[in-house]
């Protein structure tokens, strides 16, 4: 599934959020998007999950068989899994139960449901599931895990992943690389993960979008890996 | 930094939270009617005190008519409790910013303290009091009367502001303590209407009319009744801010039920079991729903007991209002609890109609409530069968629907698991409240009078029949107009996430 953004433009008051011409996500792809804060990579994403309005402009997600603009319909939900912040996830219910929520409302049976839990066994390290814990008792890390797990549950083909890095402890962050280059592999699904972590982004992500004041000033072929340099001189790492 | 400035610090950030809460913020409309409704019940108030000063004068018997006022006080000072839950903020919540602060911590309590004894909210049933006491107490008994009889209103105020911290402090412990002031105030009221003459009119005449004769000791004895409930405030905020720092939340769940029944629904059954998850696992909903209850079992009490609301209006509004009490209460913030997991609803297609859906047959379901609750006044023949009838469809196929119509409109969380009450509802739900609780009554006396007795709760009956055979029609028009303001109303929703 492709995203194709045109014209889409979002200022809060004075302050440009987002500013991009034409940026085009193919499908199949693990796009990273980095940039300092305030850049509006979070905001990117709101706009392409149609949770805030944008000003002027649009975004498409497209195959073969399809193109409808996000804004116009809600047909894009069926095949699109998104976890940006806590207010995604239903925090007095249990992981257990949240899980089941989300399964039984995409239409996944319990089977699918179990076969989806048990490839997450080592991500959750026995502290999510089975703890008769409310998600709102859970850590910042696992609250964390249980919103990219309840993202993934449907199997998207469009996944969208705000900072997934963040909070996890340092087997946690390995543990989701492998799992979200595994899943584009097998499912081919297209992938946005923004991120603070240069090194994290730069080992999953073929390409790179580098966000500044909402305009994405560098589309950067990561490839082979060679984004890491110019991505340390722009944030003046070594310095 | 001395105390002094550092109060008037605390003061303007105080004021300055008021100022800029993000439902009057950019809102100039919320702003004109939050002002226009202060002055509307200002003006009631004003009209009850001029209207009683005139009415009661030589109606009873040679007896003044502050007297008469004075020996219904309990009354006001219940009623000035239980609105104080929608108005009033406890001195926890307010110092809970500056907790970690170098800031003694007893400074901010007092602080707070002295600014609940002292608030301008204390004075608002001057609007009633003073034109009464002007025609009352100073025209005919003199000026130094009518001032020490206002003085003795207010000092009696303070008091009751420091009852409700102290209760609402304890609640944010356990909901249990809710049965505090039930029982107090239920005491008071069966000692007020049970006996053939109220018990308390002597008592309360004596020590208003004290106070309108300046007797320092009945002075001193109310200042030193608010001193110590000003110092149990003290110490108990003290103690439970200390605990809203260091708060362990019970990590446990206890209710973990699977509500497997509900599974035969698909996508609709998923949505009532978060609705009864919402509604089991959280504090303001839980306490929401007690509070409903209470009132219902109170009013229906006596009802039962007594003869006080045996006149035909008071019939009709205590069968209507226990009917839908328990919906109102949650109706009429309709998604702004779930407005601190608004993302994740939004992120699902057509989340939003189903979780309507269910919030509607949920809510339907706890109409089963009311009538076992009024079923013994039913059998007393102190409420028709019909009556009931009538505000129960009504109740679920005319005022859900008006109800429901807030969903499009709210964009405000609040807080699921925070505080009680804290400042919920705005204008707009509050005139909805209003219009809600009188306007069936109308309909049902204007249908009685010109057709006959039972025939007004026939109709409401028929008018609501309609609005259940139709639920799915007007649920899925307030769907489609939710999803056309949805940016607005997500943009609310989080900008007044944990404000």
């Amino acid at each position: 599934m492709n995203i194709i953004i045109r014209n889409l433009k979002k200022n809060f008051g004075e302050k440009v959020a987002v500013n991009i011409d034409s940026f085009d996500i193919h499908s199949g792809e693990i796009l990273g998007l980095v940039g300092n804060n305030g850049a509006g990579k979070s905001t990117l994403f709101r706009l392409i999950l149609d949770l805030i309005k944008a000003d002027e402009g649009t975004v498409h997600m497209s195959s073969a068989q399809t193109d409808i603009n996000v804004a116009e319909t809600e047909e894009w939900k069926d095949w699109t899994g998104a976890y940006v912040d806590d207010s995604f996830l239903i925090d007095y219910l249990t992981p257990d139960e949240y899980f089941q929520f989300i399964a039984r409302i995409c239409g996944k049976n319990p089977e699918d449901l179990q076969q989806f839990l048990d490839k997450f066994q080592h991500f959750m390290a026995d502290e999510i599931l089975g703890q008769k814990k409310l998600i709102r008792n859970l850590s910042a890390g696992n609250k964390q895990k249980v919103g990219i797990m309840a993202a993934m549950l449907l199997h998207p083909q469009i996944l969208i992943l705000d900072e997934p890095f963040n909070f996890l402890d340092p087997s946690s962050q390995s543990a989701i690389k492998h799992l979200l280059k595994k899943y584009n592999e097998e499912t081919k699904a297209t992938i946005l993960v923004s991120s603070h972590n240069l090194q994290h982004t730069v080992d999953i992500c073929p390409r790179i979008a580098l966000l500044e004041h909402g305009v994405i000033i560098r589309d950067i072929d990561n490839s082979n890996g060679q984004a890491q340099r110019e991505l340390e001189d722009y944030f003046e790492i070594n310095d | 930094m001395n105390k002094y400035q550092l109060y008037k610090l605390l003061r303007k950030n105080e004021d300055l939270k008021n100022k800029r809460h993000p439902m009057f913020d950019k809102n100039r409309f919320m702003k004109f009617l939050m002002v226009f409704m202060w002055l509307y019940y200002a003006a009631i108030l004003i009209f009850m005190g001029v209207t009683m000063a005139i009415g009661m004068k030589g109606a009873y018997n040679g007896v003044a008519a502050f007297h008469v006022l004075d020996g219904w006080f309990p009354i006001v000072l219940l009623v000035d409790f239980w609105i104080r839950f929608v108005m009033q903020d406890t001195p926890v919540n307010q110092a809970k910013p500056y907790t970690l602060l170098p800031i003694r911590r007893s400074f901010l309590m007092h602080t707070y303290l002295i600014r609940s004894g002292f608030s301008l909210g204390n004075l608002y049933w001057g609007f009633m009091l003073v034109p009464f006491g002007l025609i009352a107490i100073a025209v005919p008994f003199g000026w130094i009367k009518f001032c020490g009889w206002l003085l003795g209103w207010w000092l009696l105020c303070i008091a009751n502001g420091f009852s409700y911290l102290f209760v609402r402090t304890l609640l944010t412990k356990h909901m249990a303590w809710l049965s505090l002031p039930i029982v107090i105030h239920g005491a008071i009221i069966a000692m007020m209407f049970v006996p053939e003459h109220n018990w308390l009119d002597m008592p309360c005449t004596v020590l208003l009319n004290a106070f309108a004769n300046w007797k320092v000791l009945y002075i001193i004895a109310v200042i030193a009744i608010i001193a110590f409930l000003y110092y149990a405030n003290f110490l108990l905020q003290n103690t439970m801010v200390y605990n809203e720092i260091s708060k362990k939340e019970e990590v446990e769940v206890k209710n973990t039920a699977k509500m497997s029944f509900l599974n035969r629904y698909g996508r609709l059954g998923e949505y009532l079991k978060l609705e009864v998850r919402m509604r089991t696992r959280n504090k303001t909903p839980k306490m929401q729903f007690a509070m409903g209850i209470g009132f219902m079992l109170f009013f229906s009490l006596i009802m039962y007991f007594t003869d006080a609301y045996d006149g035909g209006f008071m019939k009709s509004f205590i069968c209507l209002y226990n009917y839908i009490f328990l919906g109102l209460t949650t109706l009429i913030g309709v998604m702004c609890h779930e407005g601190n997991y608004i993302d994740g609803l939004m992120s699902r297609r057509e989340s939003i109609y189903q979780l309507l859906r269910a919030k509607y047959y949920f809510n339907s379901l706890l109409l089963i409530i009311p009538p076992l609750i009024m079923l013994p006044l039913m059998i007393a023949g102190k409420m028709s069968v019909w009556m009931n009838l009538g505000y129960l469809f009504f109740t679920v196929g005319v005022i859900y629907p008006i109800l429901f119509q807030m969903a499009v409109y709210n964009k405000d969380t609040f807080p699921l698991n925070q505080k009680i009450t804290g400042k919920q509802g705005n204008t707009m739900q509050q005139i909805i409240s209003m219009v809600i609780l009188f306007i069936p009554i109308g309909i049902e006396k204007l249908a009685t009078l010109a057709l006959g007795d039972p025939w007004g709760y026939i109709l409401l009956m028929c008018l609501g029949i309609v609005g259940v055979t139709t639920h799915k029609m007007w649920l899925k028009n307030i769907y489609h107009r939710f999803m056309v303001r949805r940016y607005i109303n997500m943009e609310g929703f989080r900008a007044t996430r944990n404000s």
